[in-house]
């Protein structure tokens, strides 16, 4: 091993990143940093001693323009001193994707060398060291994957840098053991176990394993398999993982005793067979539905819009890593649910990613606040920056387009935020040979095989801990970064793998690491028995069972029968990716886990999968309950005013962060990778209007030329205290209308369901719990209720349950934050390409029409959120209706009678007009008059404008269509007395945050 | 000249753009053959048979160490003169967004044979990735034979990058500029500021005018389908296909066809 160097690499060109930081630090904190300069620390260790290391340096890391790297005796020169200097580094086992990369860039060029990456800052300014000290943790650092050195410049002159230079060093304080663990014990040390462990098991849970382990025959057993008495760690962690709320889905499944507002009680037995299983079925078979390929048995829905290709689709969620990391967890939120993609049948290519996000707004809090923010989750300017990040690099640096999306802000989000991330993937119906791709055929036999990157003790006990509600103590193990290289690498090869035939079956590492992805599958052949001793680490010491759960990323496991094997192995070698065969798939009914050829666990699939008792649960919903505001006592609490004139009412909502432009954040994500995105996020005369859904061309994808897909999404989370029925039908009304709009035939409606919700489950530091699950049941209620009457169904759904904040706010006070009740529903239909029109204004003269009624009701409205309203209701939806109109309104679309179609979301019907003159830049005069009928959210509703000469087509078309005004070429908008510039909407609308 | 030139295009370790751009080659009328960088490496001849190279948008190596640097030491340290060699023999050759990226990295533009690199794609101005439609003034003085007698004055295609701004070495700018502008090395400018980048360029070719890299997706503007809004735009081609037809008119030794008058 040769001397380590320590390079530090200097770009010549000025970086706006980090003057915006800069400006940040002055903004936000009060820190008087004035500016802030950037060198890239690489720490290499040299495998053996390196005679022209210089030279290799050079190659790798300088560049005669941008980049200047400097060695042993670097010198900066500053017009005047730094103030202090930071180096943040990666925490050990951390994943650090620029020194892997250099790794590979140094072994290019012949040296052989361990890396470690950083950064130095050095910060200009007047600040002190509390101030350069807050700089650091709060912009500069994550010290949950990083560390922070900050020194005096004076100070950093004389730190021997260059001379002693020591790469992070992964040593684990243990070395690799098996425990076992005795569950005879009192309940009350059942409970402390299952914390300690971060098991996140009921006490039933516990008692079931418990009596499971008192049966004779299951220790006779034990005895001949040389195991302890005594579940081992391994075995009840697998237990932990599988029986996880995040991957059981007990309370979706739960029997559940429901008292309703009629005061009768009924029992449900399991919300998801009852409502969304139910609903799919019984669509299926009314309708005939032949296009539905697998529907909740595998990772993702997949549906069949084409003779020629076969859709897939999955929705996931990131949330508690998100709040504890906004980039590892969202880059790791992205990646994972593309891995569900590619597991999903024997191989899904991805196409396009969505993703939503629920946040406290940005703005929160304002100076002087801060002490009444919980502590724990990033504050929520952070949380939005790293989490877009995190998409952006996710979907950007696999080549797949971020196609659709929305924000959504609300203070409920400060404890947890949302994270929703999908993926739509592409699959040929049958494969090279002849098989099936949606169907996984899994042979006796068949070898273990897992791809993709080394186990660390990253990511363990992701599942069970986002099973829990957040608190100050989360374990940063539950906290990654993701490599998307190395998810590439593996997606390209897995994906010339399948269309090679060389596996059989095929699912991706997600929640519960090997525990789950091995566990599932074994169940196709009957029994799995693995070796984890053959496991690659990304350093020693890693324990039997920390290696069965770690959710350590880019990992898939394969099936591939033992003929297979080599031409594998070889072909991922060939592509740069490792795969290991770790075991065989059999037929024992048990899932045997060794280590080093050492049986350390040994478990029945069948009481794994098949014997945990049913939960028992109550819930009640009689009457809305006025919703608690968290920051009611603090200078947090909302802020209503006096409703305002309609221009004033308009100019703020279009300017506020649920309405406003959020085209600096979306045109970060690359929308057209891929050459088939059709509607893109924005378009119109300036291309800055907005579009109500990704619209994905699917001729480039192997489909009919005049065939296209429309994805979009809804929710309401401001209905559900108000009615979670409506919430829930508020929810895939909008999103339906979403694709209707943007062409979708709304006879070719596809859904998913994604439930992110508070405890449900009533305990004595829950005592709401009943209630919050009865909004649980009645939004169920109404999710099945519309999906039989838009014919709509559910192909796929997730849902996450402990979206809540238990801890202290700044001043040390207990503080509970639970997240809205928030469905987000996701749809998908079919386009007949040149059906979709733009949501902008095109011409003057044209006729506006509003399809769907009026509407009445502004409780939960974005208008309410910032104006005091009498009403406490909200508006009503009529489904028979609304599914009349929008197959009225897709033939006219197809006959050509209409010239743009915008739907009528948040702010209501002013604002989307006021989008329309956005995207044509045109005025428009309105007849609509009043507040209410200007603002409301009702759902059903589309703006739409008609040349004059198709005006009478158009009224044949859609006989029930209201005519409200006019396209104007002055630019501005009369309506209700009001005057109200292009200028000044345009201004208010591009605002954003 | 087979009348079916055949392109390799290479993929793999991060890059992403190999279908849709070996979908314009094949469309244009020529034949591409997808081929990760790790085979080509196997099996460097390939490239002697090949009648010209594409090297795709994407991430290489996910941009570390500055967007195409891993992947042109790979090349030059992997393939070496192979595959200089088929820049010298004057085949054409197109590195779009990321592959531009790497070709500047590897040398390759705007001078292959000077001794060091006069200029550099940095980082945007506005300091991020940005998916946007630009229009583009072509440069009919150029000498670029991909772009040479397009019918057009103007193209509109997608920009979709972080690091596309041309940065000359301080102090050369205007100097190094005004040189790329009298040898007709420059075939594409934006019409307005997007990124920085020194005189508004987009594009580099070479002196022999058979290297053509892009910051912009011409593979994304094949159809009128992809154009930036759905409807107000009805062509029978893309933009960006008027670029391979004309590559490929040149390769079939057809006369690129006269601009229209107006």
């Amino acid at each position: 091993m040769g001397a380590a160097v320590r390079v530090e690499v200097t770009s010549q060109i000025p970086d706006r990143r980090l003057e915006k930081w800069a400006g940040q630090a002055r903004e936000y904190f009060g820190v008087p940093l004035a500016a802030l300069e950037e060198v890239k620390v690489y720490k290499i260790a040299p495998v053996s001693p390196a005679n022209d290391l210089e030279s290799n340096v050079a190659k790798v890391f300088a560049d005669p323009v941008l980049y200047l790297a400097q060695m042993d005796g670097a010198t900066y020169t500053f017009p005047q001193n730094p103030a202090f200097v930071a180096e943040v580094t990666y925490r050990p086992g951390v994943t650090d994707n620029p020194a892997r990369s250099a790794e590979e860039a140094l072994a290019l060029t012949g040296l052989q060398a361990v890396v470690a990456s950083g950064s130095l800052y050095f910060m200009f300014g007047t600040l002190d060291a509390a101030g350069a000290k807050k700089v650091g943790r709060e912009l500069l650092a994550n010290e949950l994957i990083q560390k922070i050195d900050i020194w005096s410049y004076d100070e950093f002159l004389k730190l021997p840098r260059f001379t002693d230079v020591k790469l992070p060093k992964t040593m684990l304080t243990h070395a690799p053991k098996v425990e076992q663990v005795s569950l005879e014990l009192h309940d009350k040390e059942l409970e402390q176990l299952s914390r300690d462990r971060t098991l996140a098991m009921t006490m039933q849970e516990l008692h079931h394993i418990r009596d499971h382990y008192r049966d004779a025959d299951v220790q006779a057993l034990r005895k001949k398999q040389s195991l302890p008495q005594s579940p081992t760690d391994v075995e009840l962690e697998i237990f932990a993982q599988t029986w996880s709320e995040h991957c059981k889905h007990k309370i979706f499944a739960a029997k559940i005793d429901f008292t309703g507002a009629d005061g009768k009680t009924k029992t449900i037995d399991s919300l998801y067979k009852t409502y969304i299983k139910r609903a799919t079925k019984e669509i299926q078979a009314e309708r005939g539905i032949d296009w539905l390929i697998s529907v909740f048995s595998d990772n993702a829905g997949i549906v069949r819009f084409d003779e020629k290709i076969d859709l897939c689709i999955k929705v996931e969620t990131h949330n508690s890593p998100s709040a504890l990391d906004p980039y590892g967890g969202a880059l790791t939120g992205i990646l994972g649910v593309n891995r569900d993609i590619l597991g999903c049948g024997l191989g899904a290519r991805p196409i396009a990613n969505t993703d939503v996000f629920c946040f406290a707004p940005p703005s929160m809090p304002e100076k002087g606040e801060e002490q009444f923010m919980p502590v724990g989750p990033k504050p929520p300017r952070r949380i939005l920056e790293g989490v877009h990040k995190g998409v952006e690099d996710g979907g950007n640096k696999s080549g797949i387009p971020t196609v659709n999306g929305a924000f959504f802000f609300d203070r409920d989000y400060a404890g947890k935020p949302l994270v929703f991330v999908g993926t739509i993937g592409v699959m040929p119906p049958v494969l090279p040979d002849g098989r099936d791709s949606a169907e996984k055929k899994l042979n006796l036999g068949d070898r273990i095989v897992m791809v993709g990157g080394a186990i660390g003790a990253d990511g363990i006990h992701g599942a069970t801990f986002s099973s829990l509600e957040l608190d100050e103590n989360a374990p940063a193990t539950a906290v990654q970064i993701g490599d998307p290289l190395t998810q590439k690498r593996m997606a390209d090869f897995l994906l010339e793998a399948r269309d090679l035939g060389l596996f059989s079956a095929i699912t991706d590492n997600g929640a519960g690491g090997l525990s789950s992805s091995v566990g599932e599958m074994a169940q196709m052949s009957g029994g799995a028995t693995l070796d984890l001793g053959l496991c690659p680490v990304k350093y020693p010491g890693l324990s039997p069972w920390e290696l069965m759960v770690s959710e350590s990323q880019e990992r898939m496991t394969v099936a591939v029968p033992p003929a297979q094997v080599k031409a594998f192995i070889e072909l991922a070698t060939l592509r740069g990716v490792v795969a290991t065969n770790i075991g065989a798939f059999n037929d024992s009914g048990r899932l045997d886990v060794y280590y080093k050829d050492t049986l350390t666990g040994s478990l029945s699939l069948d009481f794994l999968h098949n014997s945990l008792p049913q939960m028992q649960l109550k819930a009640e919903w009689n009457a809305p309950k006025p919703r608690p505001d968290w920051s009611a006592t603090t200078e947090l609490k909302a802020k209503r005013i006096p409703a305002p004139d309609v221009k004033t009412a308009l100019l703020a909502l279009l300017a506020s962060p649920n309405i406003t432009s959020k085209e600096k954040w979306v045109r970060a994500y690359d929308h057209e990778v891929q050459a088939a995105t059709h509607v893109k996020p924005f378009a119109g005369s300036k291309a800055d209007g907005p579009s109500d859904a990704g619209v994905i061309w699917l001729q480039p994808h192997g489909g009919a030329s005049d065939n296209a897909a429309a994805v979009g999404c809804g929710m309401a989370p401001r209905m559900s205290p108000v009615d979670p029925y409506r919430m829930a039908q508020f929810a895939v009304d909008e999103a339906v209308r979403n694709v209707v709009t943007a062409g979708g035939d709304p006879d070719t409606l596809c859904l998913l369901d994604n439930f992110c919700w508070p405890d449900p489950v009533v305990s004595a530091k829950n005592p709401e719990g009943a209630y919050k699950l009865g909004q649980l049941v009645r939004t169920c209620e109404g999710l099945y209720d519309i999906c039989k009457a838009y014919g709509a169904p559910l192909v796929s759904g997730k849902d996450s349950m402990k979206n809540d904040f238990r801890g202290k706010d700044g001043r040390g006070q207990d503080i509970n934050i639970s997240c809205l009740p928030t469905l987000m529903v996701t749809a998908m239909a079919k386009v007949q390409m040149g059906a979709s029109v733009g949501s902008g204004f095109r011409d003057a003269g044209d006729h506006i029409y509003l399809l769907g009624a009026a509407g009445s009701g502004l409780a939960a409205s974005e208008y309410a959120a910032w104006f005091d309203v009498a009403d406490d209701n909200g508006p009503a939806i009529d489904l028979a209706k609304n599914l009349t109109l929008y197959r009225q309104f897709n033939a006219a679309l197809k006959s050509g009678c209409i010239k743009s179609a915008h739907d009528v979301s948040e702010g209501g019907l002013l604002v989307a007009v006021a989008e329309c003159m956005t995207g044509g830049r045109l005025g428009a005069a309105l007849t609509v008059k009043g507040a209410d009928a200007l603002f409301n959210e009702a759902p059903g509703r589309i703006v739409v404008s008609v040349s004059p000469g198709r005006r009478a087509a158009f009224d044949k078309a859609l006989p029930a269509a209201t005519l409200i005004g006019q396209v104007t070429g002055d630019d501005k908008l009369l309506v209700d007395g009001a005057n109200i510039a292009l200028a000044d909407i345009v201004a208010a609308w591009r605002k954003g945050f | 000249m087979a009348n079916k030139p055949l392109f390799i295009v290479v993929c793999g370790d991060g890059i992403n753009c190999e279908r849709e751009t070996a979908f314009a080659l094949e469309h244009a009328g020529g034949q591409a053959q997808t081929v990760h960088v790790n085979d080509l490496i196997a099996a460097p001849e390939m490239l002697k048979t090949a009648d010209g190279l594409a090297i795709p948008g994407g991430f290489s190596f996910g941009d570390e160490l500055g967007s195409g640097q891993i992947l042109a030491l790979k090349i030059r340290h992997k393939l070496g003169d192979k595959f200089f060699k088929m820049v010298e023999a004057k085949k054409p050759v197109i590195g779009i967004c990321n592959g531009f990226q790497v070709l500047v990295k590897l040398g390759l533009l705007p001078y292959p044979d000077a001794p060091e690199r006069i200029l550099a794609l940095a980082a945007n101005e506005q300091g991020g990735f940005i998916n946007r439609w630009v229009t583009l003034d072509v440069n009919a003085k150029s000498v670029c034979q991909w772009t040479k007698g397009l019918d057009k004055t103007q193209i509109e295609l997608p920009i979709r990058h972080g690091e596309g701004r041309i940065a000359f070495k301080k102090g050369e700018e205007q100097k190094e500029y005004q040189a790329l502008i009298d040898q007709g090395l420059v075939p594409l400018t934006y019409t307005e500021d997007v990124n920085g980048s020194y005189g508004r360029i987009a594009a580099l070719t070479d002196a022999s005018g058979m290297v053509l890299g892009l910051m912009p997706h011409p593979e994304a503007f094949m159809f009128s389908e992809t154009y930036r809004n759905t409807h107000a735009r009805d062509v029978a081609k893309g933009d960006g296909a008027l670029i391979f037809d004309n590559m490929l008119r040149v390769l079939k030794g057809e006369q690129s066809h006269e601009r229209r008058a107006g």
